[in-house]
């Protein structure tokens, strides 16, 4: 609730129940008193009444007795009276067409009192210390509840008219208090909207809500010179990126032209080795014997495998350092010209491809296709000396982690899976050579190559049962 | 129930006049005198005596009968222990007028007018109450008269000759009354 209609609260429902309290306060006294009044009245109507009619009690004259309770008619609000004689016996009543079972049998208790509506009493007849008989005064209430009424009308509008003076009055007081109050709160509101820290509320007035706009204004001091602090710090960590990148790039280069330097260096004796052994091979193969034979052979061989693993590694840091940049890829499309234009050594006729509809993905369009290269490759080739070549790929979606994940599964010869954390490493294979050839580099490339997306690689597998590689792309 | 004693009282009074011939020249009624005895002693508390005639306290209040006492016992039953503004009361009975001395209410029951007003005129100027059943009785200077109406005692007044017996008649007992002259 606005602090403003709280103060109205608080200031009308104080004066509201003290205005009902005063007002309750005079109503039950004005209420106290009109009885008294009323009280008095009859008594002193009964003892005038009553002095009147002594003689016609003691004379038995019962139309004198009658003309005296007549003169009860210029009081309306006594509605029944009765004369009883000595031995209290009805002498006389009024009014005359009131029936008799209206008026008591005999005379009680004498003083008046207060019934449920009426105020009824007996006053005896004296003459001098002689009883000569009773009178009975019934009175009804109507004239006292009619002023209550009135009084009560009166009351209420007073209090009514208070309660409204009270609402008007307080409306404009209670500024003085809500103002202040408001415009630090409208400050406080500007400020964190628009991030000005440069403002400052008005003080008004040295009381409580003066010491808060100041602490207030004190505070936004501060935050303003911290605010200054960390732009500076923020600055200074700027400036110090900008030299560590640089630095970084030096280096990146000189680690790029060192790896070009290395391949051709490397490279150009063993280019050499390989021409000499061919040579051997082609040109002198009758001259040598068989041992001869083989040793070039095996000299060649792994001279040829030797410039393998350099490329493989020159590829593999080359996609290390490279930046990558994302775009849409249609993935049903890469994987399809993967399968089709790529040269993957197999058998195309004799495999079962099962490929499900594959979502677009994000990513690097050169290294997610060498991912792809890779990975169906090996399914091919692990899986060739099944009769019954079955490669499935397809993908689902991991909500949790917001990625999409795409899955190659084989029915080939699989491996243990307690070896699956050596899979991803550089030249590290679970087959010889003999049985499949490689390098032990195409995982580890993939696995760079997805981690760098922000994706991630894992493996399923069982001894004969075949394999089945997932990796993870952020979508 | 007094329709019934009246029905009562008719019919002894025909046994009376067709039987036994009873020498009573009042043919008196108890009721009737009981009634008229209250109101006597009820005079008392109605009318105001001058001082001279009350002089202190203890001087009794006389209510006299002069004739014969027509209220038996009543008056004597009605005033014994009481008192009027402190005054006891005494019933006396008087067989003419100069046995009178001290008296203040008097009921003269006397038969013959011409005795009846010797006797108003001897008590002239005298503080005394008179009252009489007489039908003659105010016309005679008498002061009090009680009449039988509609089968009610019913009384009636002439306050001059009260005013000249320095005696000042309630103006409730006035009201009460039928002021006659």
């Amino acid at each position: 609730m606005p602090i403003q209609k709280k103060l109205m609260r608080v200031i009308l429902l104080i004066s509201g129940i003290m205005l009902f309290i005063t007002s309750s306060a005079f109503f039950i006294y004005e209420f106290y008193a009109f009885r008294q009044t009323a009280l008095q009245k009859l008594s002193t109507v009964g003892n005038v009444i009553a002095t009147n009619s002594t003689a016609a009690l003691a004379f038995d004259n019962h139309e004198d007795a009658y003309e005296i309770l007549l003169a009860l008619k210029t009081e309306p609000q006594i509605i029944a009276a009765s004369l009883y004689d000595k031995k209290g016996n009805l002498f006389s009543h009024y009014p005359a067409n009131l029936a008799i079972n209206n008026f008591p049998v005999s005379p009680g208790v004498n003083g008046f009192r207060f019934s449920v509506s009426h105020l009824e009493g007996f006053e005896p007849v004296l003459e001098g210390k002689r009883q000569l008989g009773t009178l009975y005064l019934k009175s009804d209430l109507e004239d006292m509840y009619e002023r209550l009424r009135l009084y009560g009308t009166i009351t209420i509008s007073v209090i009514t008219l208070s309660l409204l003076l009270a609402y008007l009055l307080s409306k404009i007081l209670q500024k003085s208090i809500s103002k202040p109050i408001l415009a630090l709160a409208e400050t406080t509101k500007s400020i964190s909207d628009k991030g000005d820290y440069s403002q400052r509320a008005v003080k008004s007035g040295e009381d409580e809500l003066g010491w808060l706009t100041d602490g207030f204004n004190h505070m936004l001091e501060q935050i303003e010179k911290q605010n200054l602090l960390l732009n500076e710090f923020n600055q200074d960590l700027e400036n110090k990126i900008k030299v560590r990148t640089a630095q970084l790039e030096t280096v990146n280069n000189e680690l790029e032209s060192f790896s070009y330097s290395i391949s051709h260096d490397l490279r150009a004796p063993l280019r050499t080795i390989i021409g000499f052994a061919t040579m051997l091979e082609e040109n002198f193969s009758g001259k040598l014997d068989d041992e001869a034979n083989r040793i070039t052979s095996v000299i060649k061989i792994n001279a040829l495998k030797m410039g393998d693993l350099i490329d493989d590694l020159l590829s593999f840091s080359r996609i290390g350092r490279q930046e990558i940049k994302k775009t849409r890829i249609n993935t049903i499309e890469m994987v399809r010209q993967v399968i089709t234009e790529s040269a993957i050594p197999n058998n195309k006729a004799g495999i079962d491809w099962a490929i499900e509809s594959l979502p677009d993905s994000k990513g690097d369009p050169n290294t997610i296709r060498q991912v792809w290269i890779n990975l169906i490759s090996n399914a091919v080739k692990y899986s060739r000396n099944n009769s019954q070549q079955r490669i499935e790929i397809g993908s689902f979606i991991n909500i949790d982690k917001d990625q999409q994940v795409f899955f190659i599964r084989d029915n080939g010869i699989g491996f243990n899976e307690k070896y699956k954390h050596k899979l991803f490493k550089v030249f590290q294979r679970l087959h010889s050579a003999d049985e499949f050839e490689g390098t032990g580099v195409g995982l580890a490339i993939v696995e760079k190559v997805i981690s760098k997306h922000g994706g991630a690689v894992w493996v399923e597998a069982a001894v004969g049962k075949g394999a089945c590689f997932y990796f993870s792309l952020p979508i | 129930m007094r329709y019934l004693k009246t029905m009562k009282r008719l019919y002894i009074n025909s046994l009376l006049v067709f039987g036994i011939f009873f020498s009573s020249a009042q043919t008196t009624d108890d009721h009737e005198y009981q009634i008229k005895a209250a109101f006597l002693f009820n005079f008392a508390q109605f009318v105001e005596w001058p001082a001279n005639a009350l002089p202190e306290t203890k001087a009794p209040l006389v209510i006299g009968i002069l004739g014969e006492n027509p209220f038996s016992t009543y008056l004597e039953e009605i005033i014994s222990g009481e008192r009027v503004n402190g005054h006891p009361l005494v019933v006396q009975q008087y067989k003419n007028v100069e046995e009178i001395t001290t008296c203040h209410i008097l009921f003269i029951n006397l038969a013959e007018t011409d005795k009846l007003e010797q006797a108003i005129t001897s008590l002239k100027a005298r503080s005394i109450l008179t009252v009489s059943d007489n039908s003659n009785f105010i016309k005679q200077g008498g002061m009090v008269r009680f009449i039988r109406k509609n089968n009610k005692i019913q009384i009636q007044i002439n306050p001059e000759p009260a005013k000249e017996a320095n005696l000042i008649i309630s103006s409730k007992l006035l009201r009460v009354a039928e002021i006659v002259h």
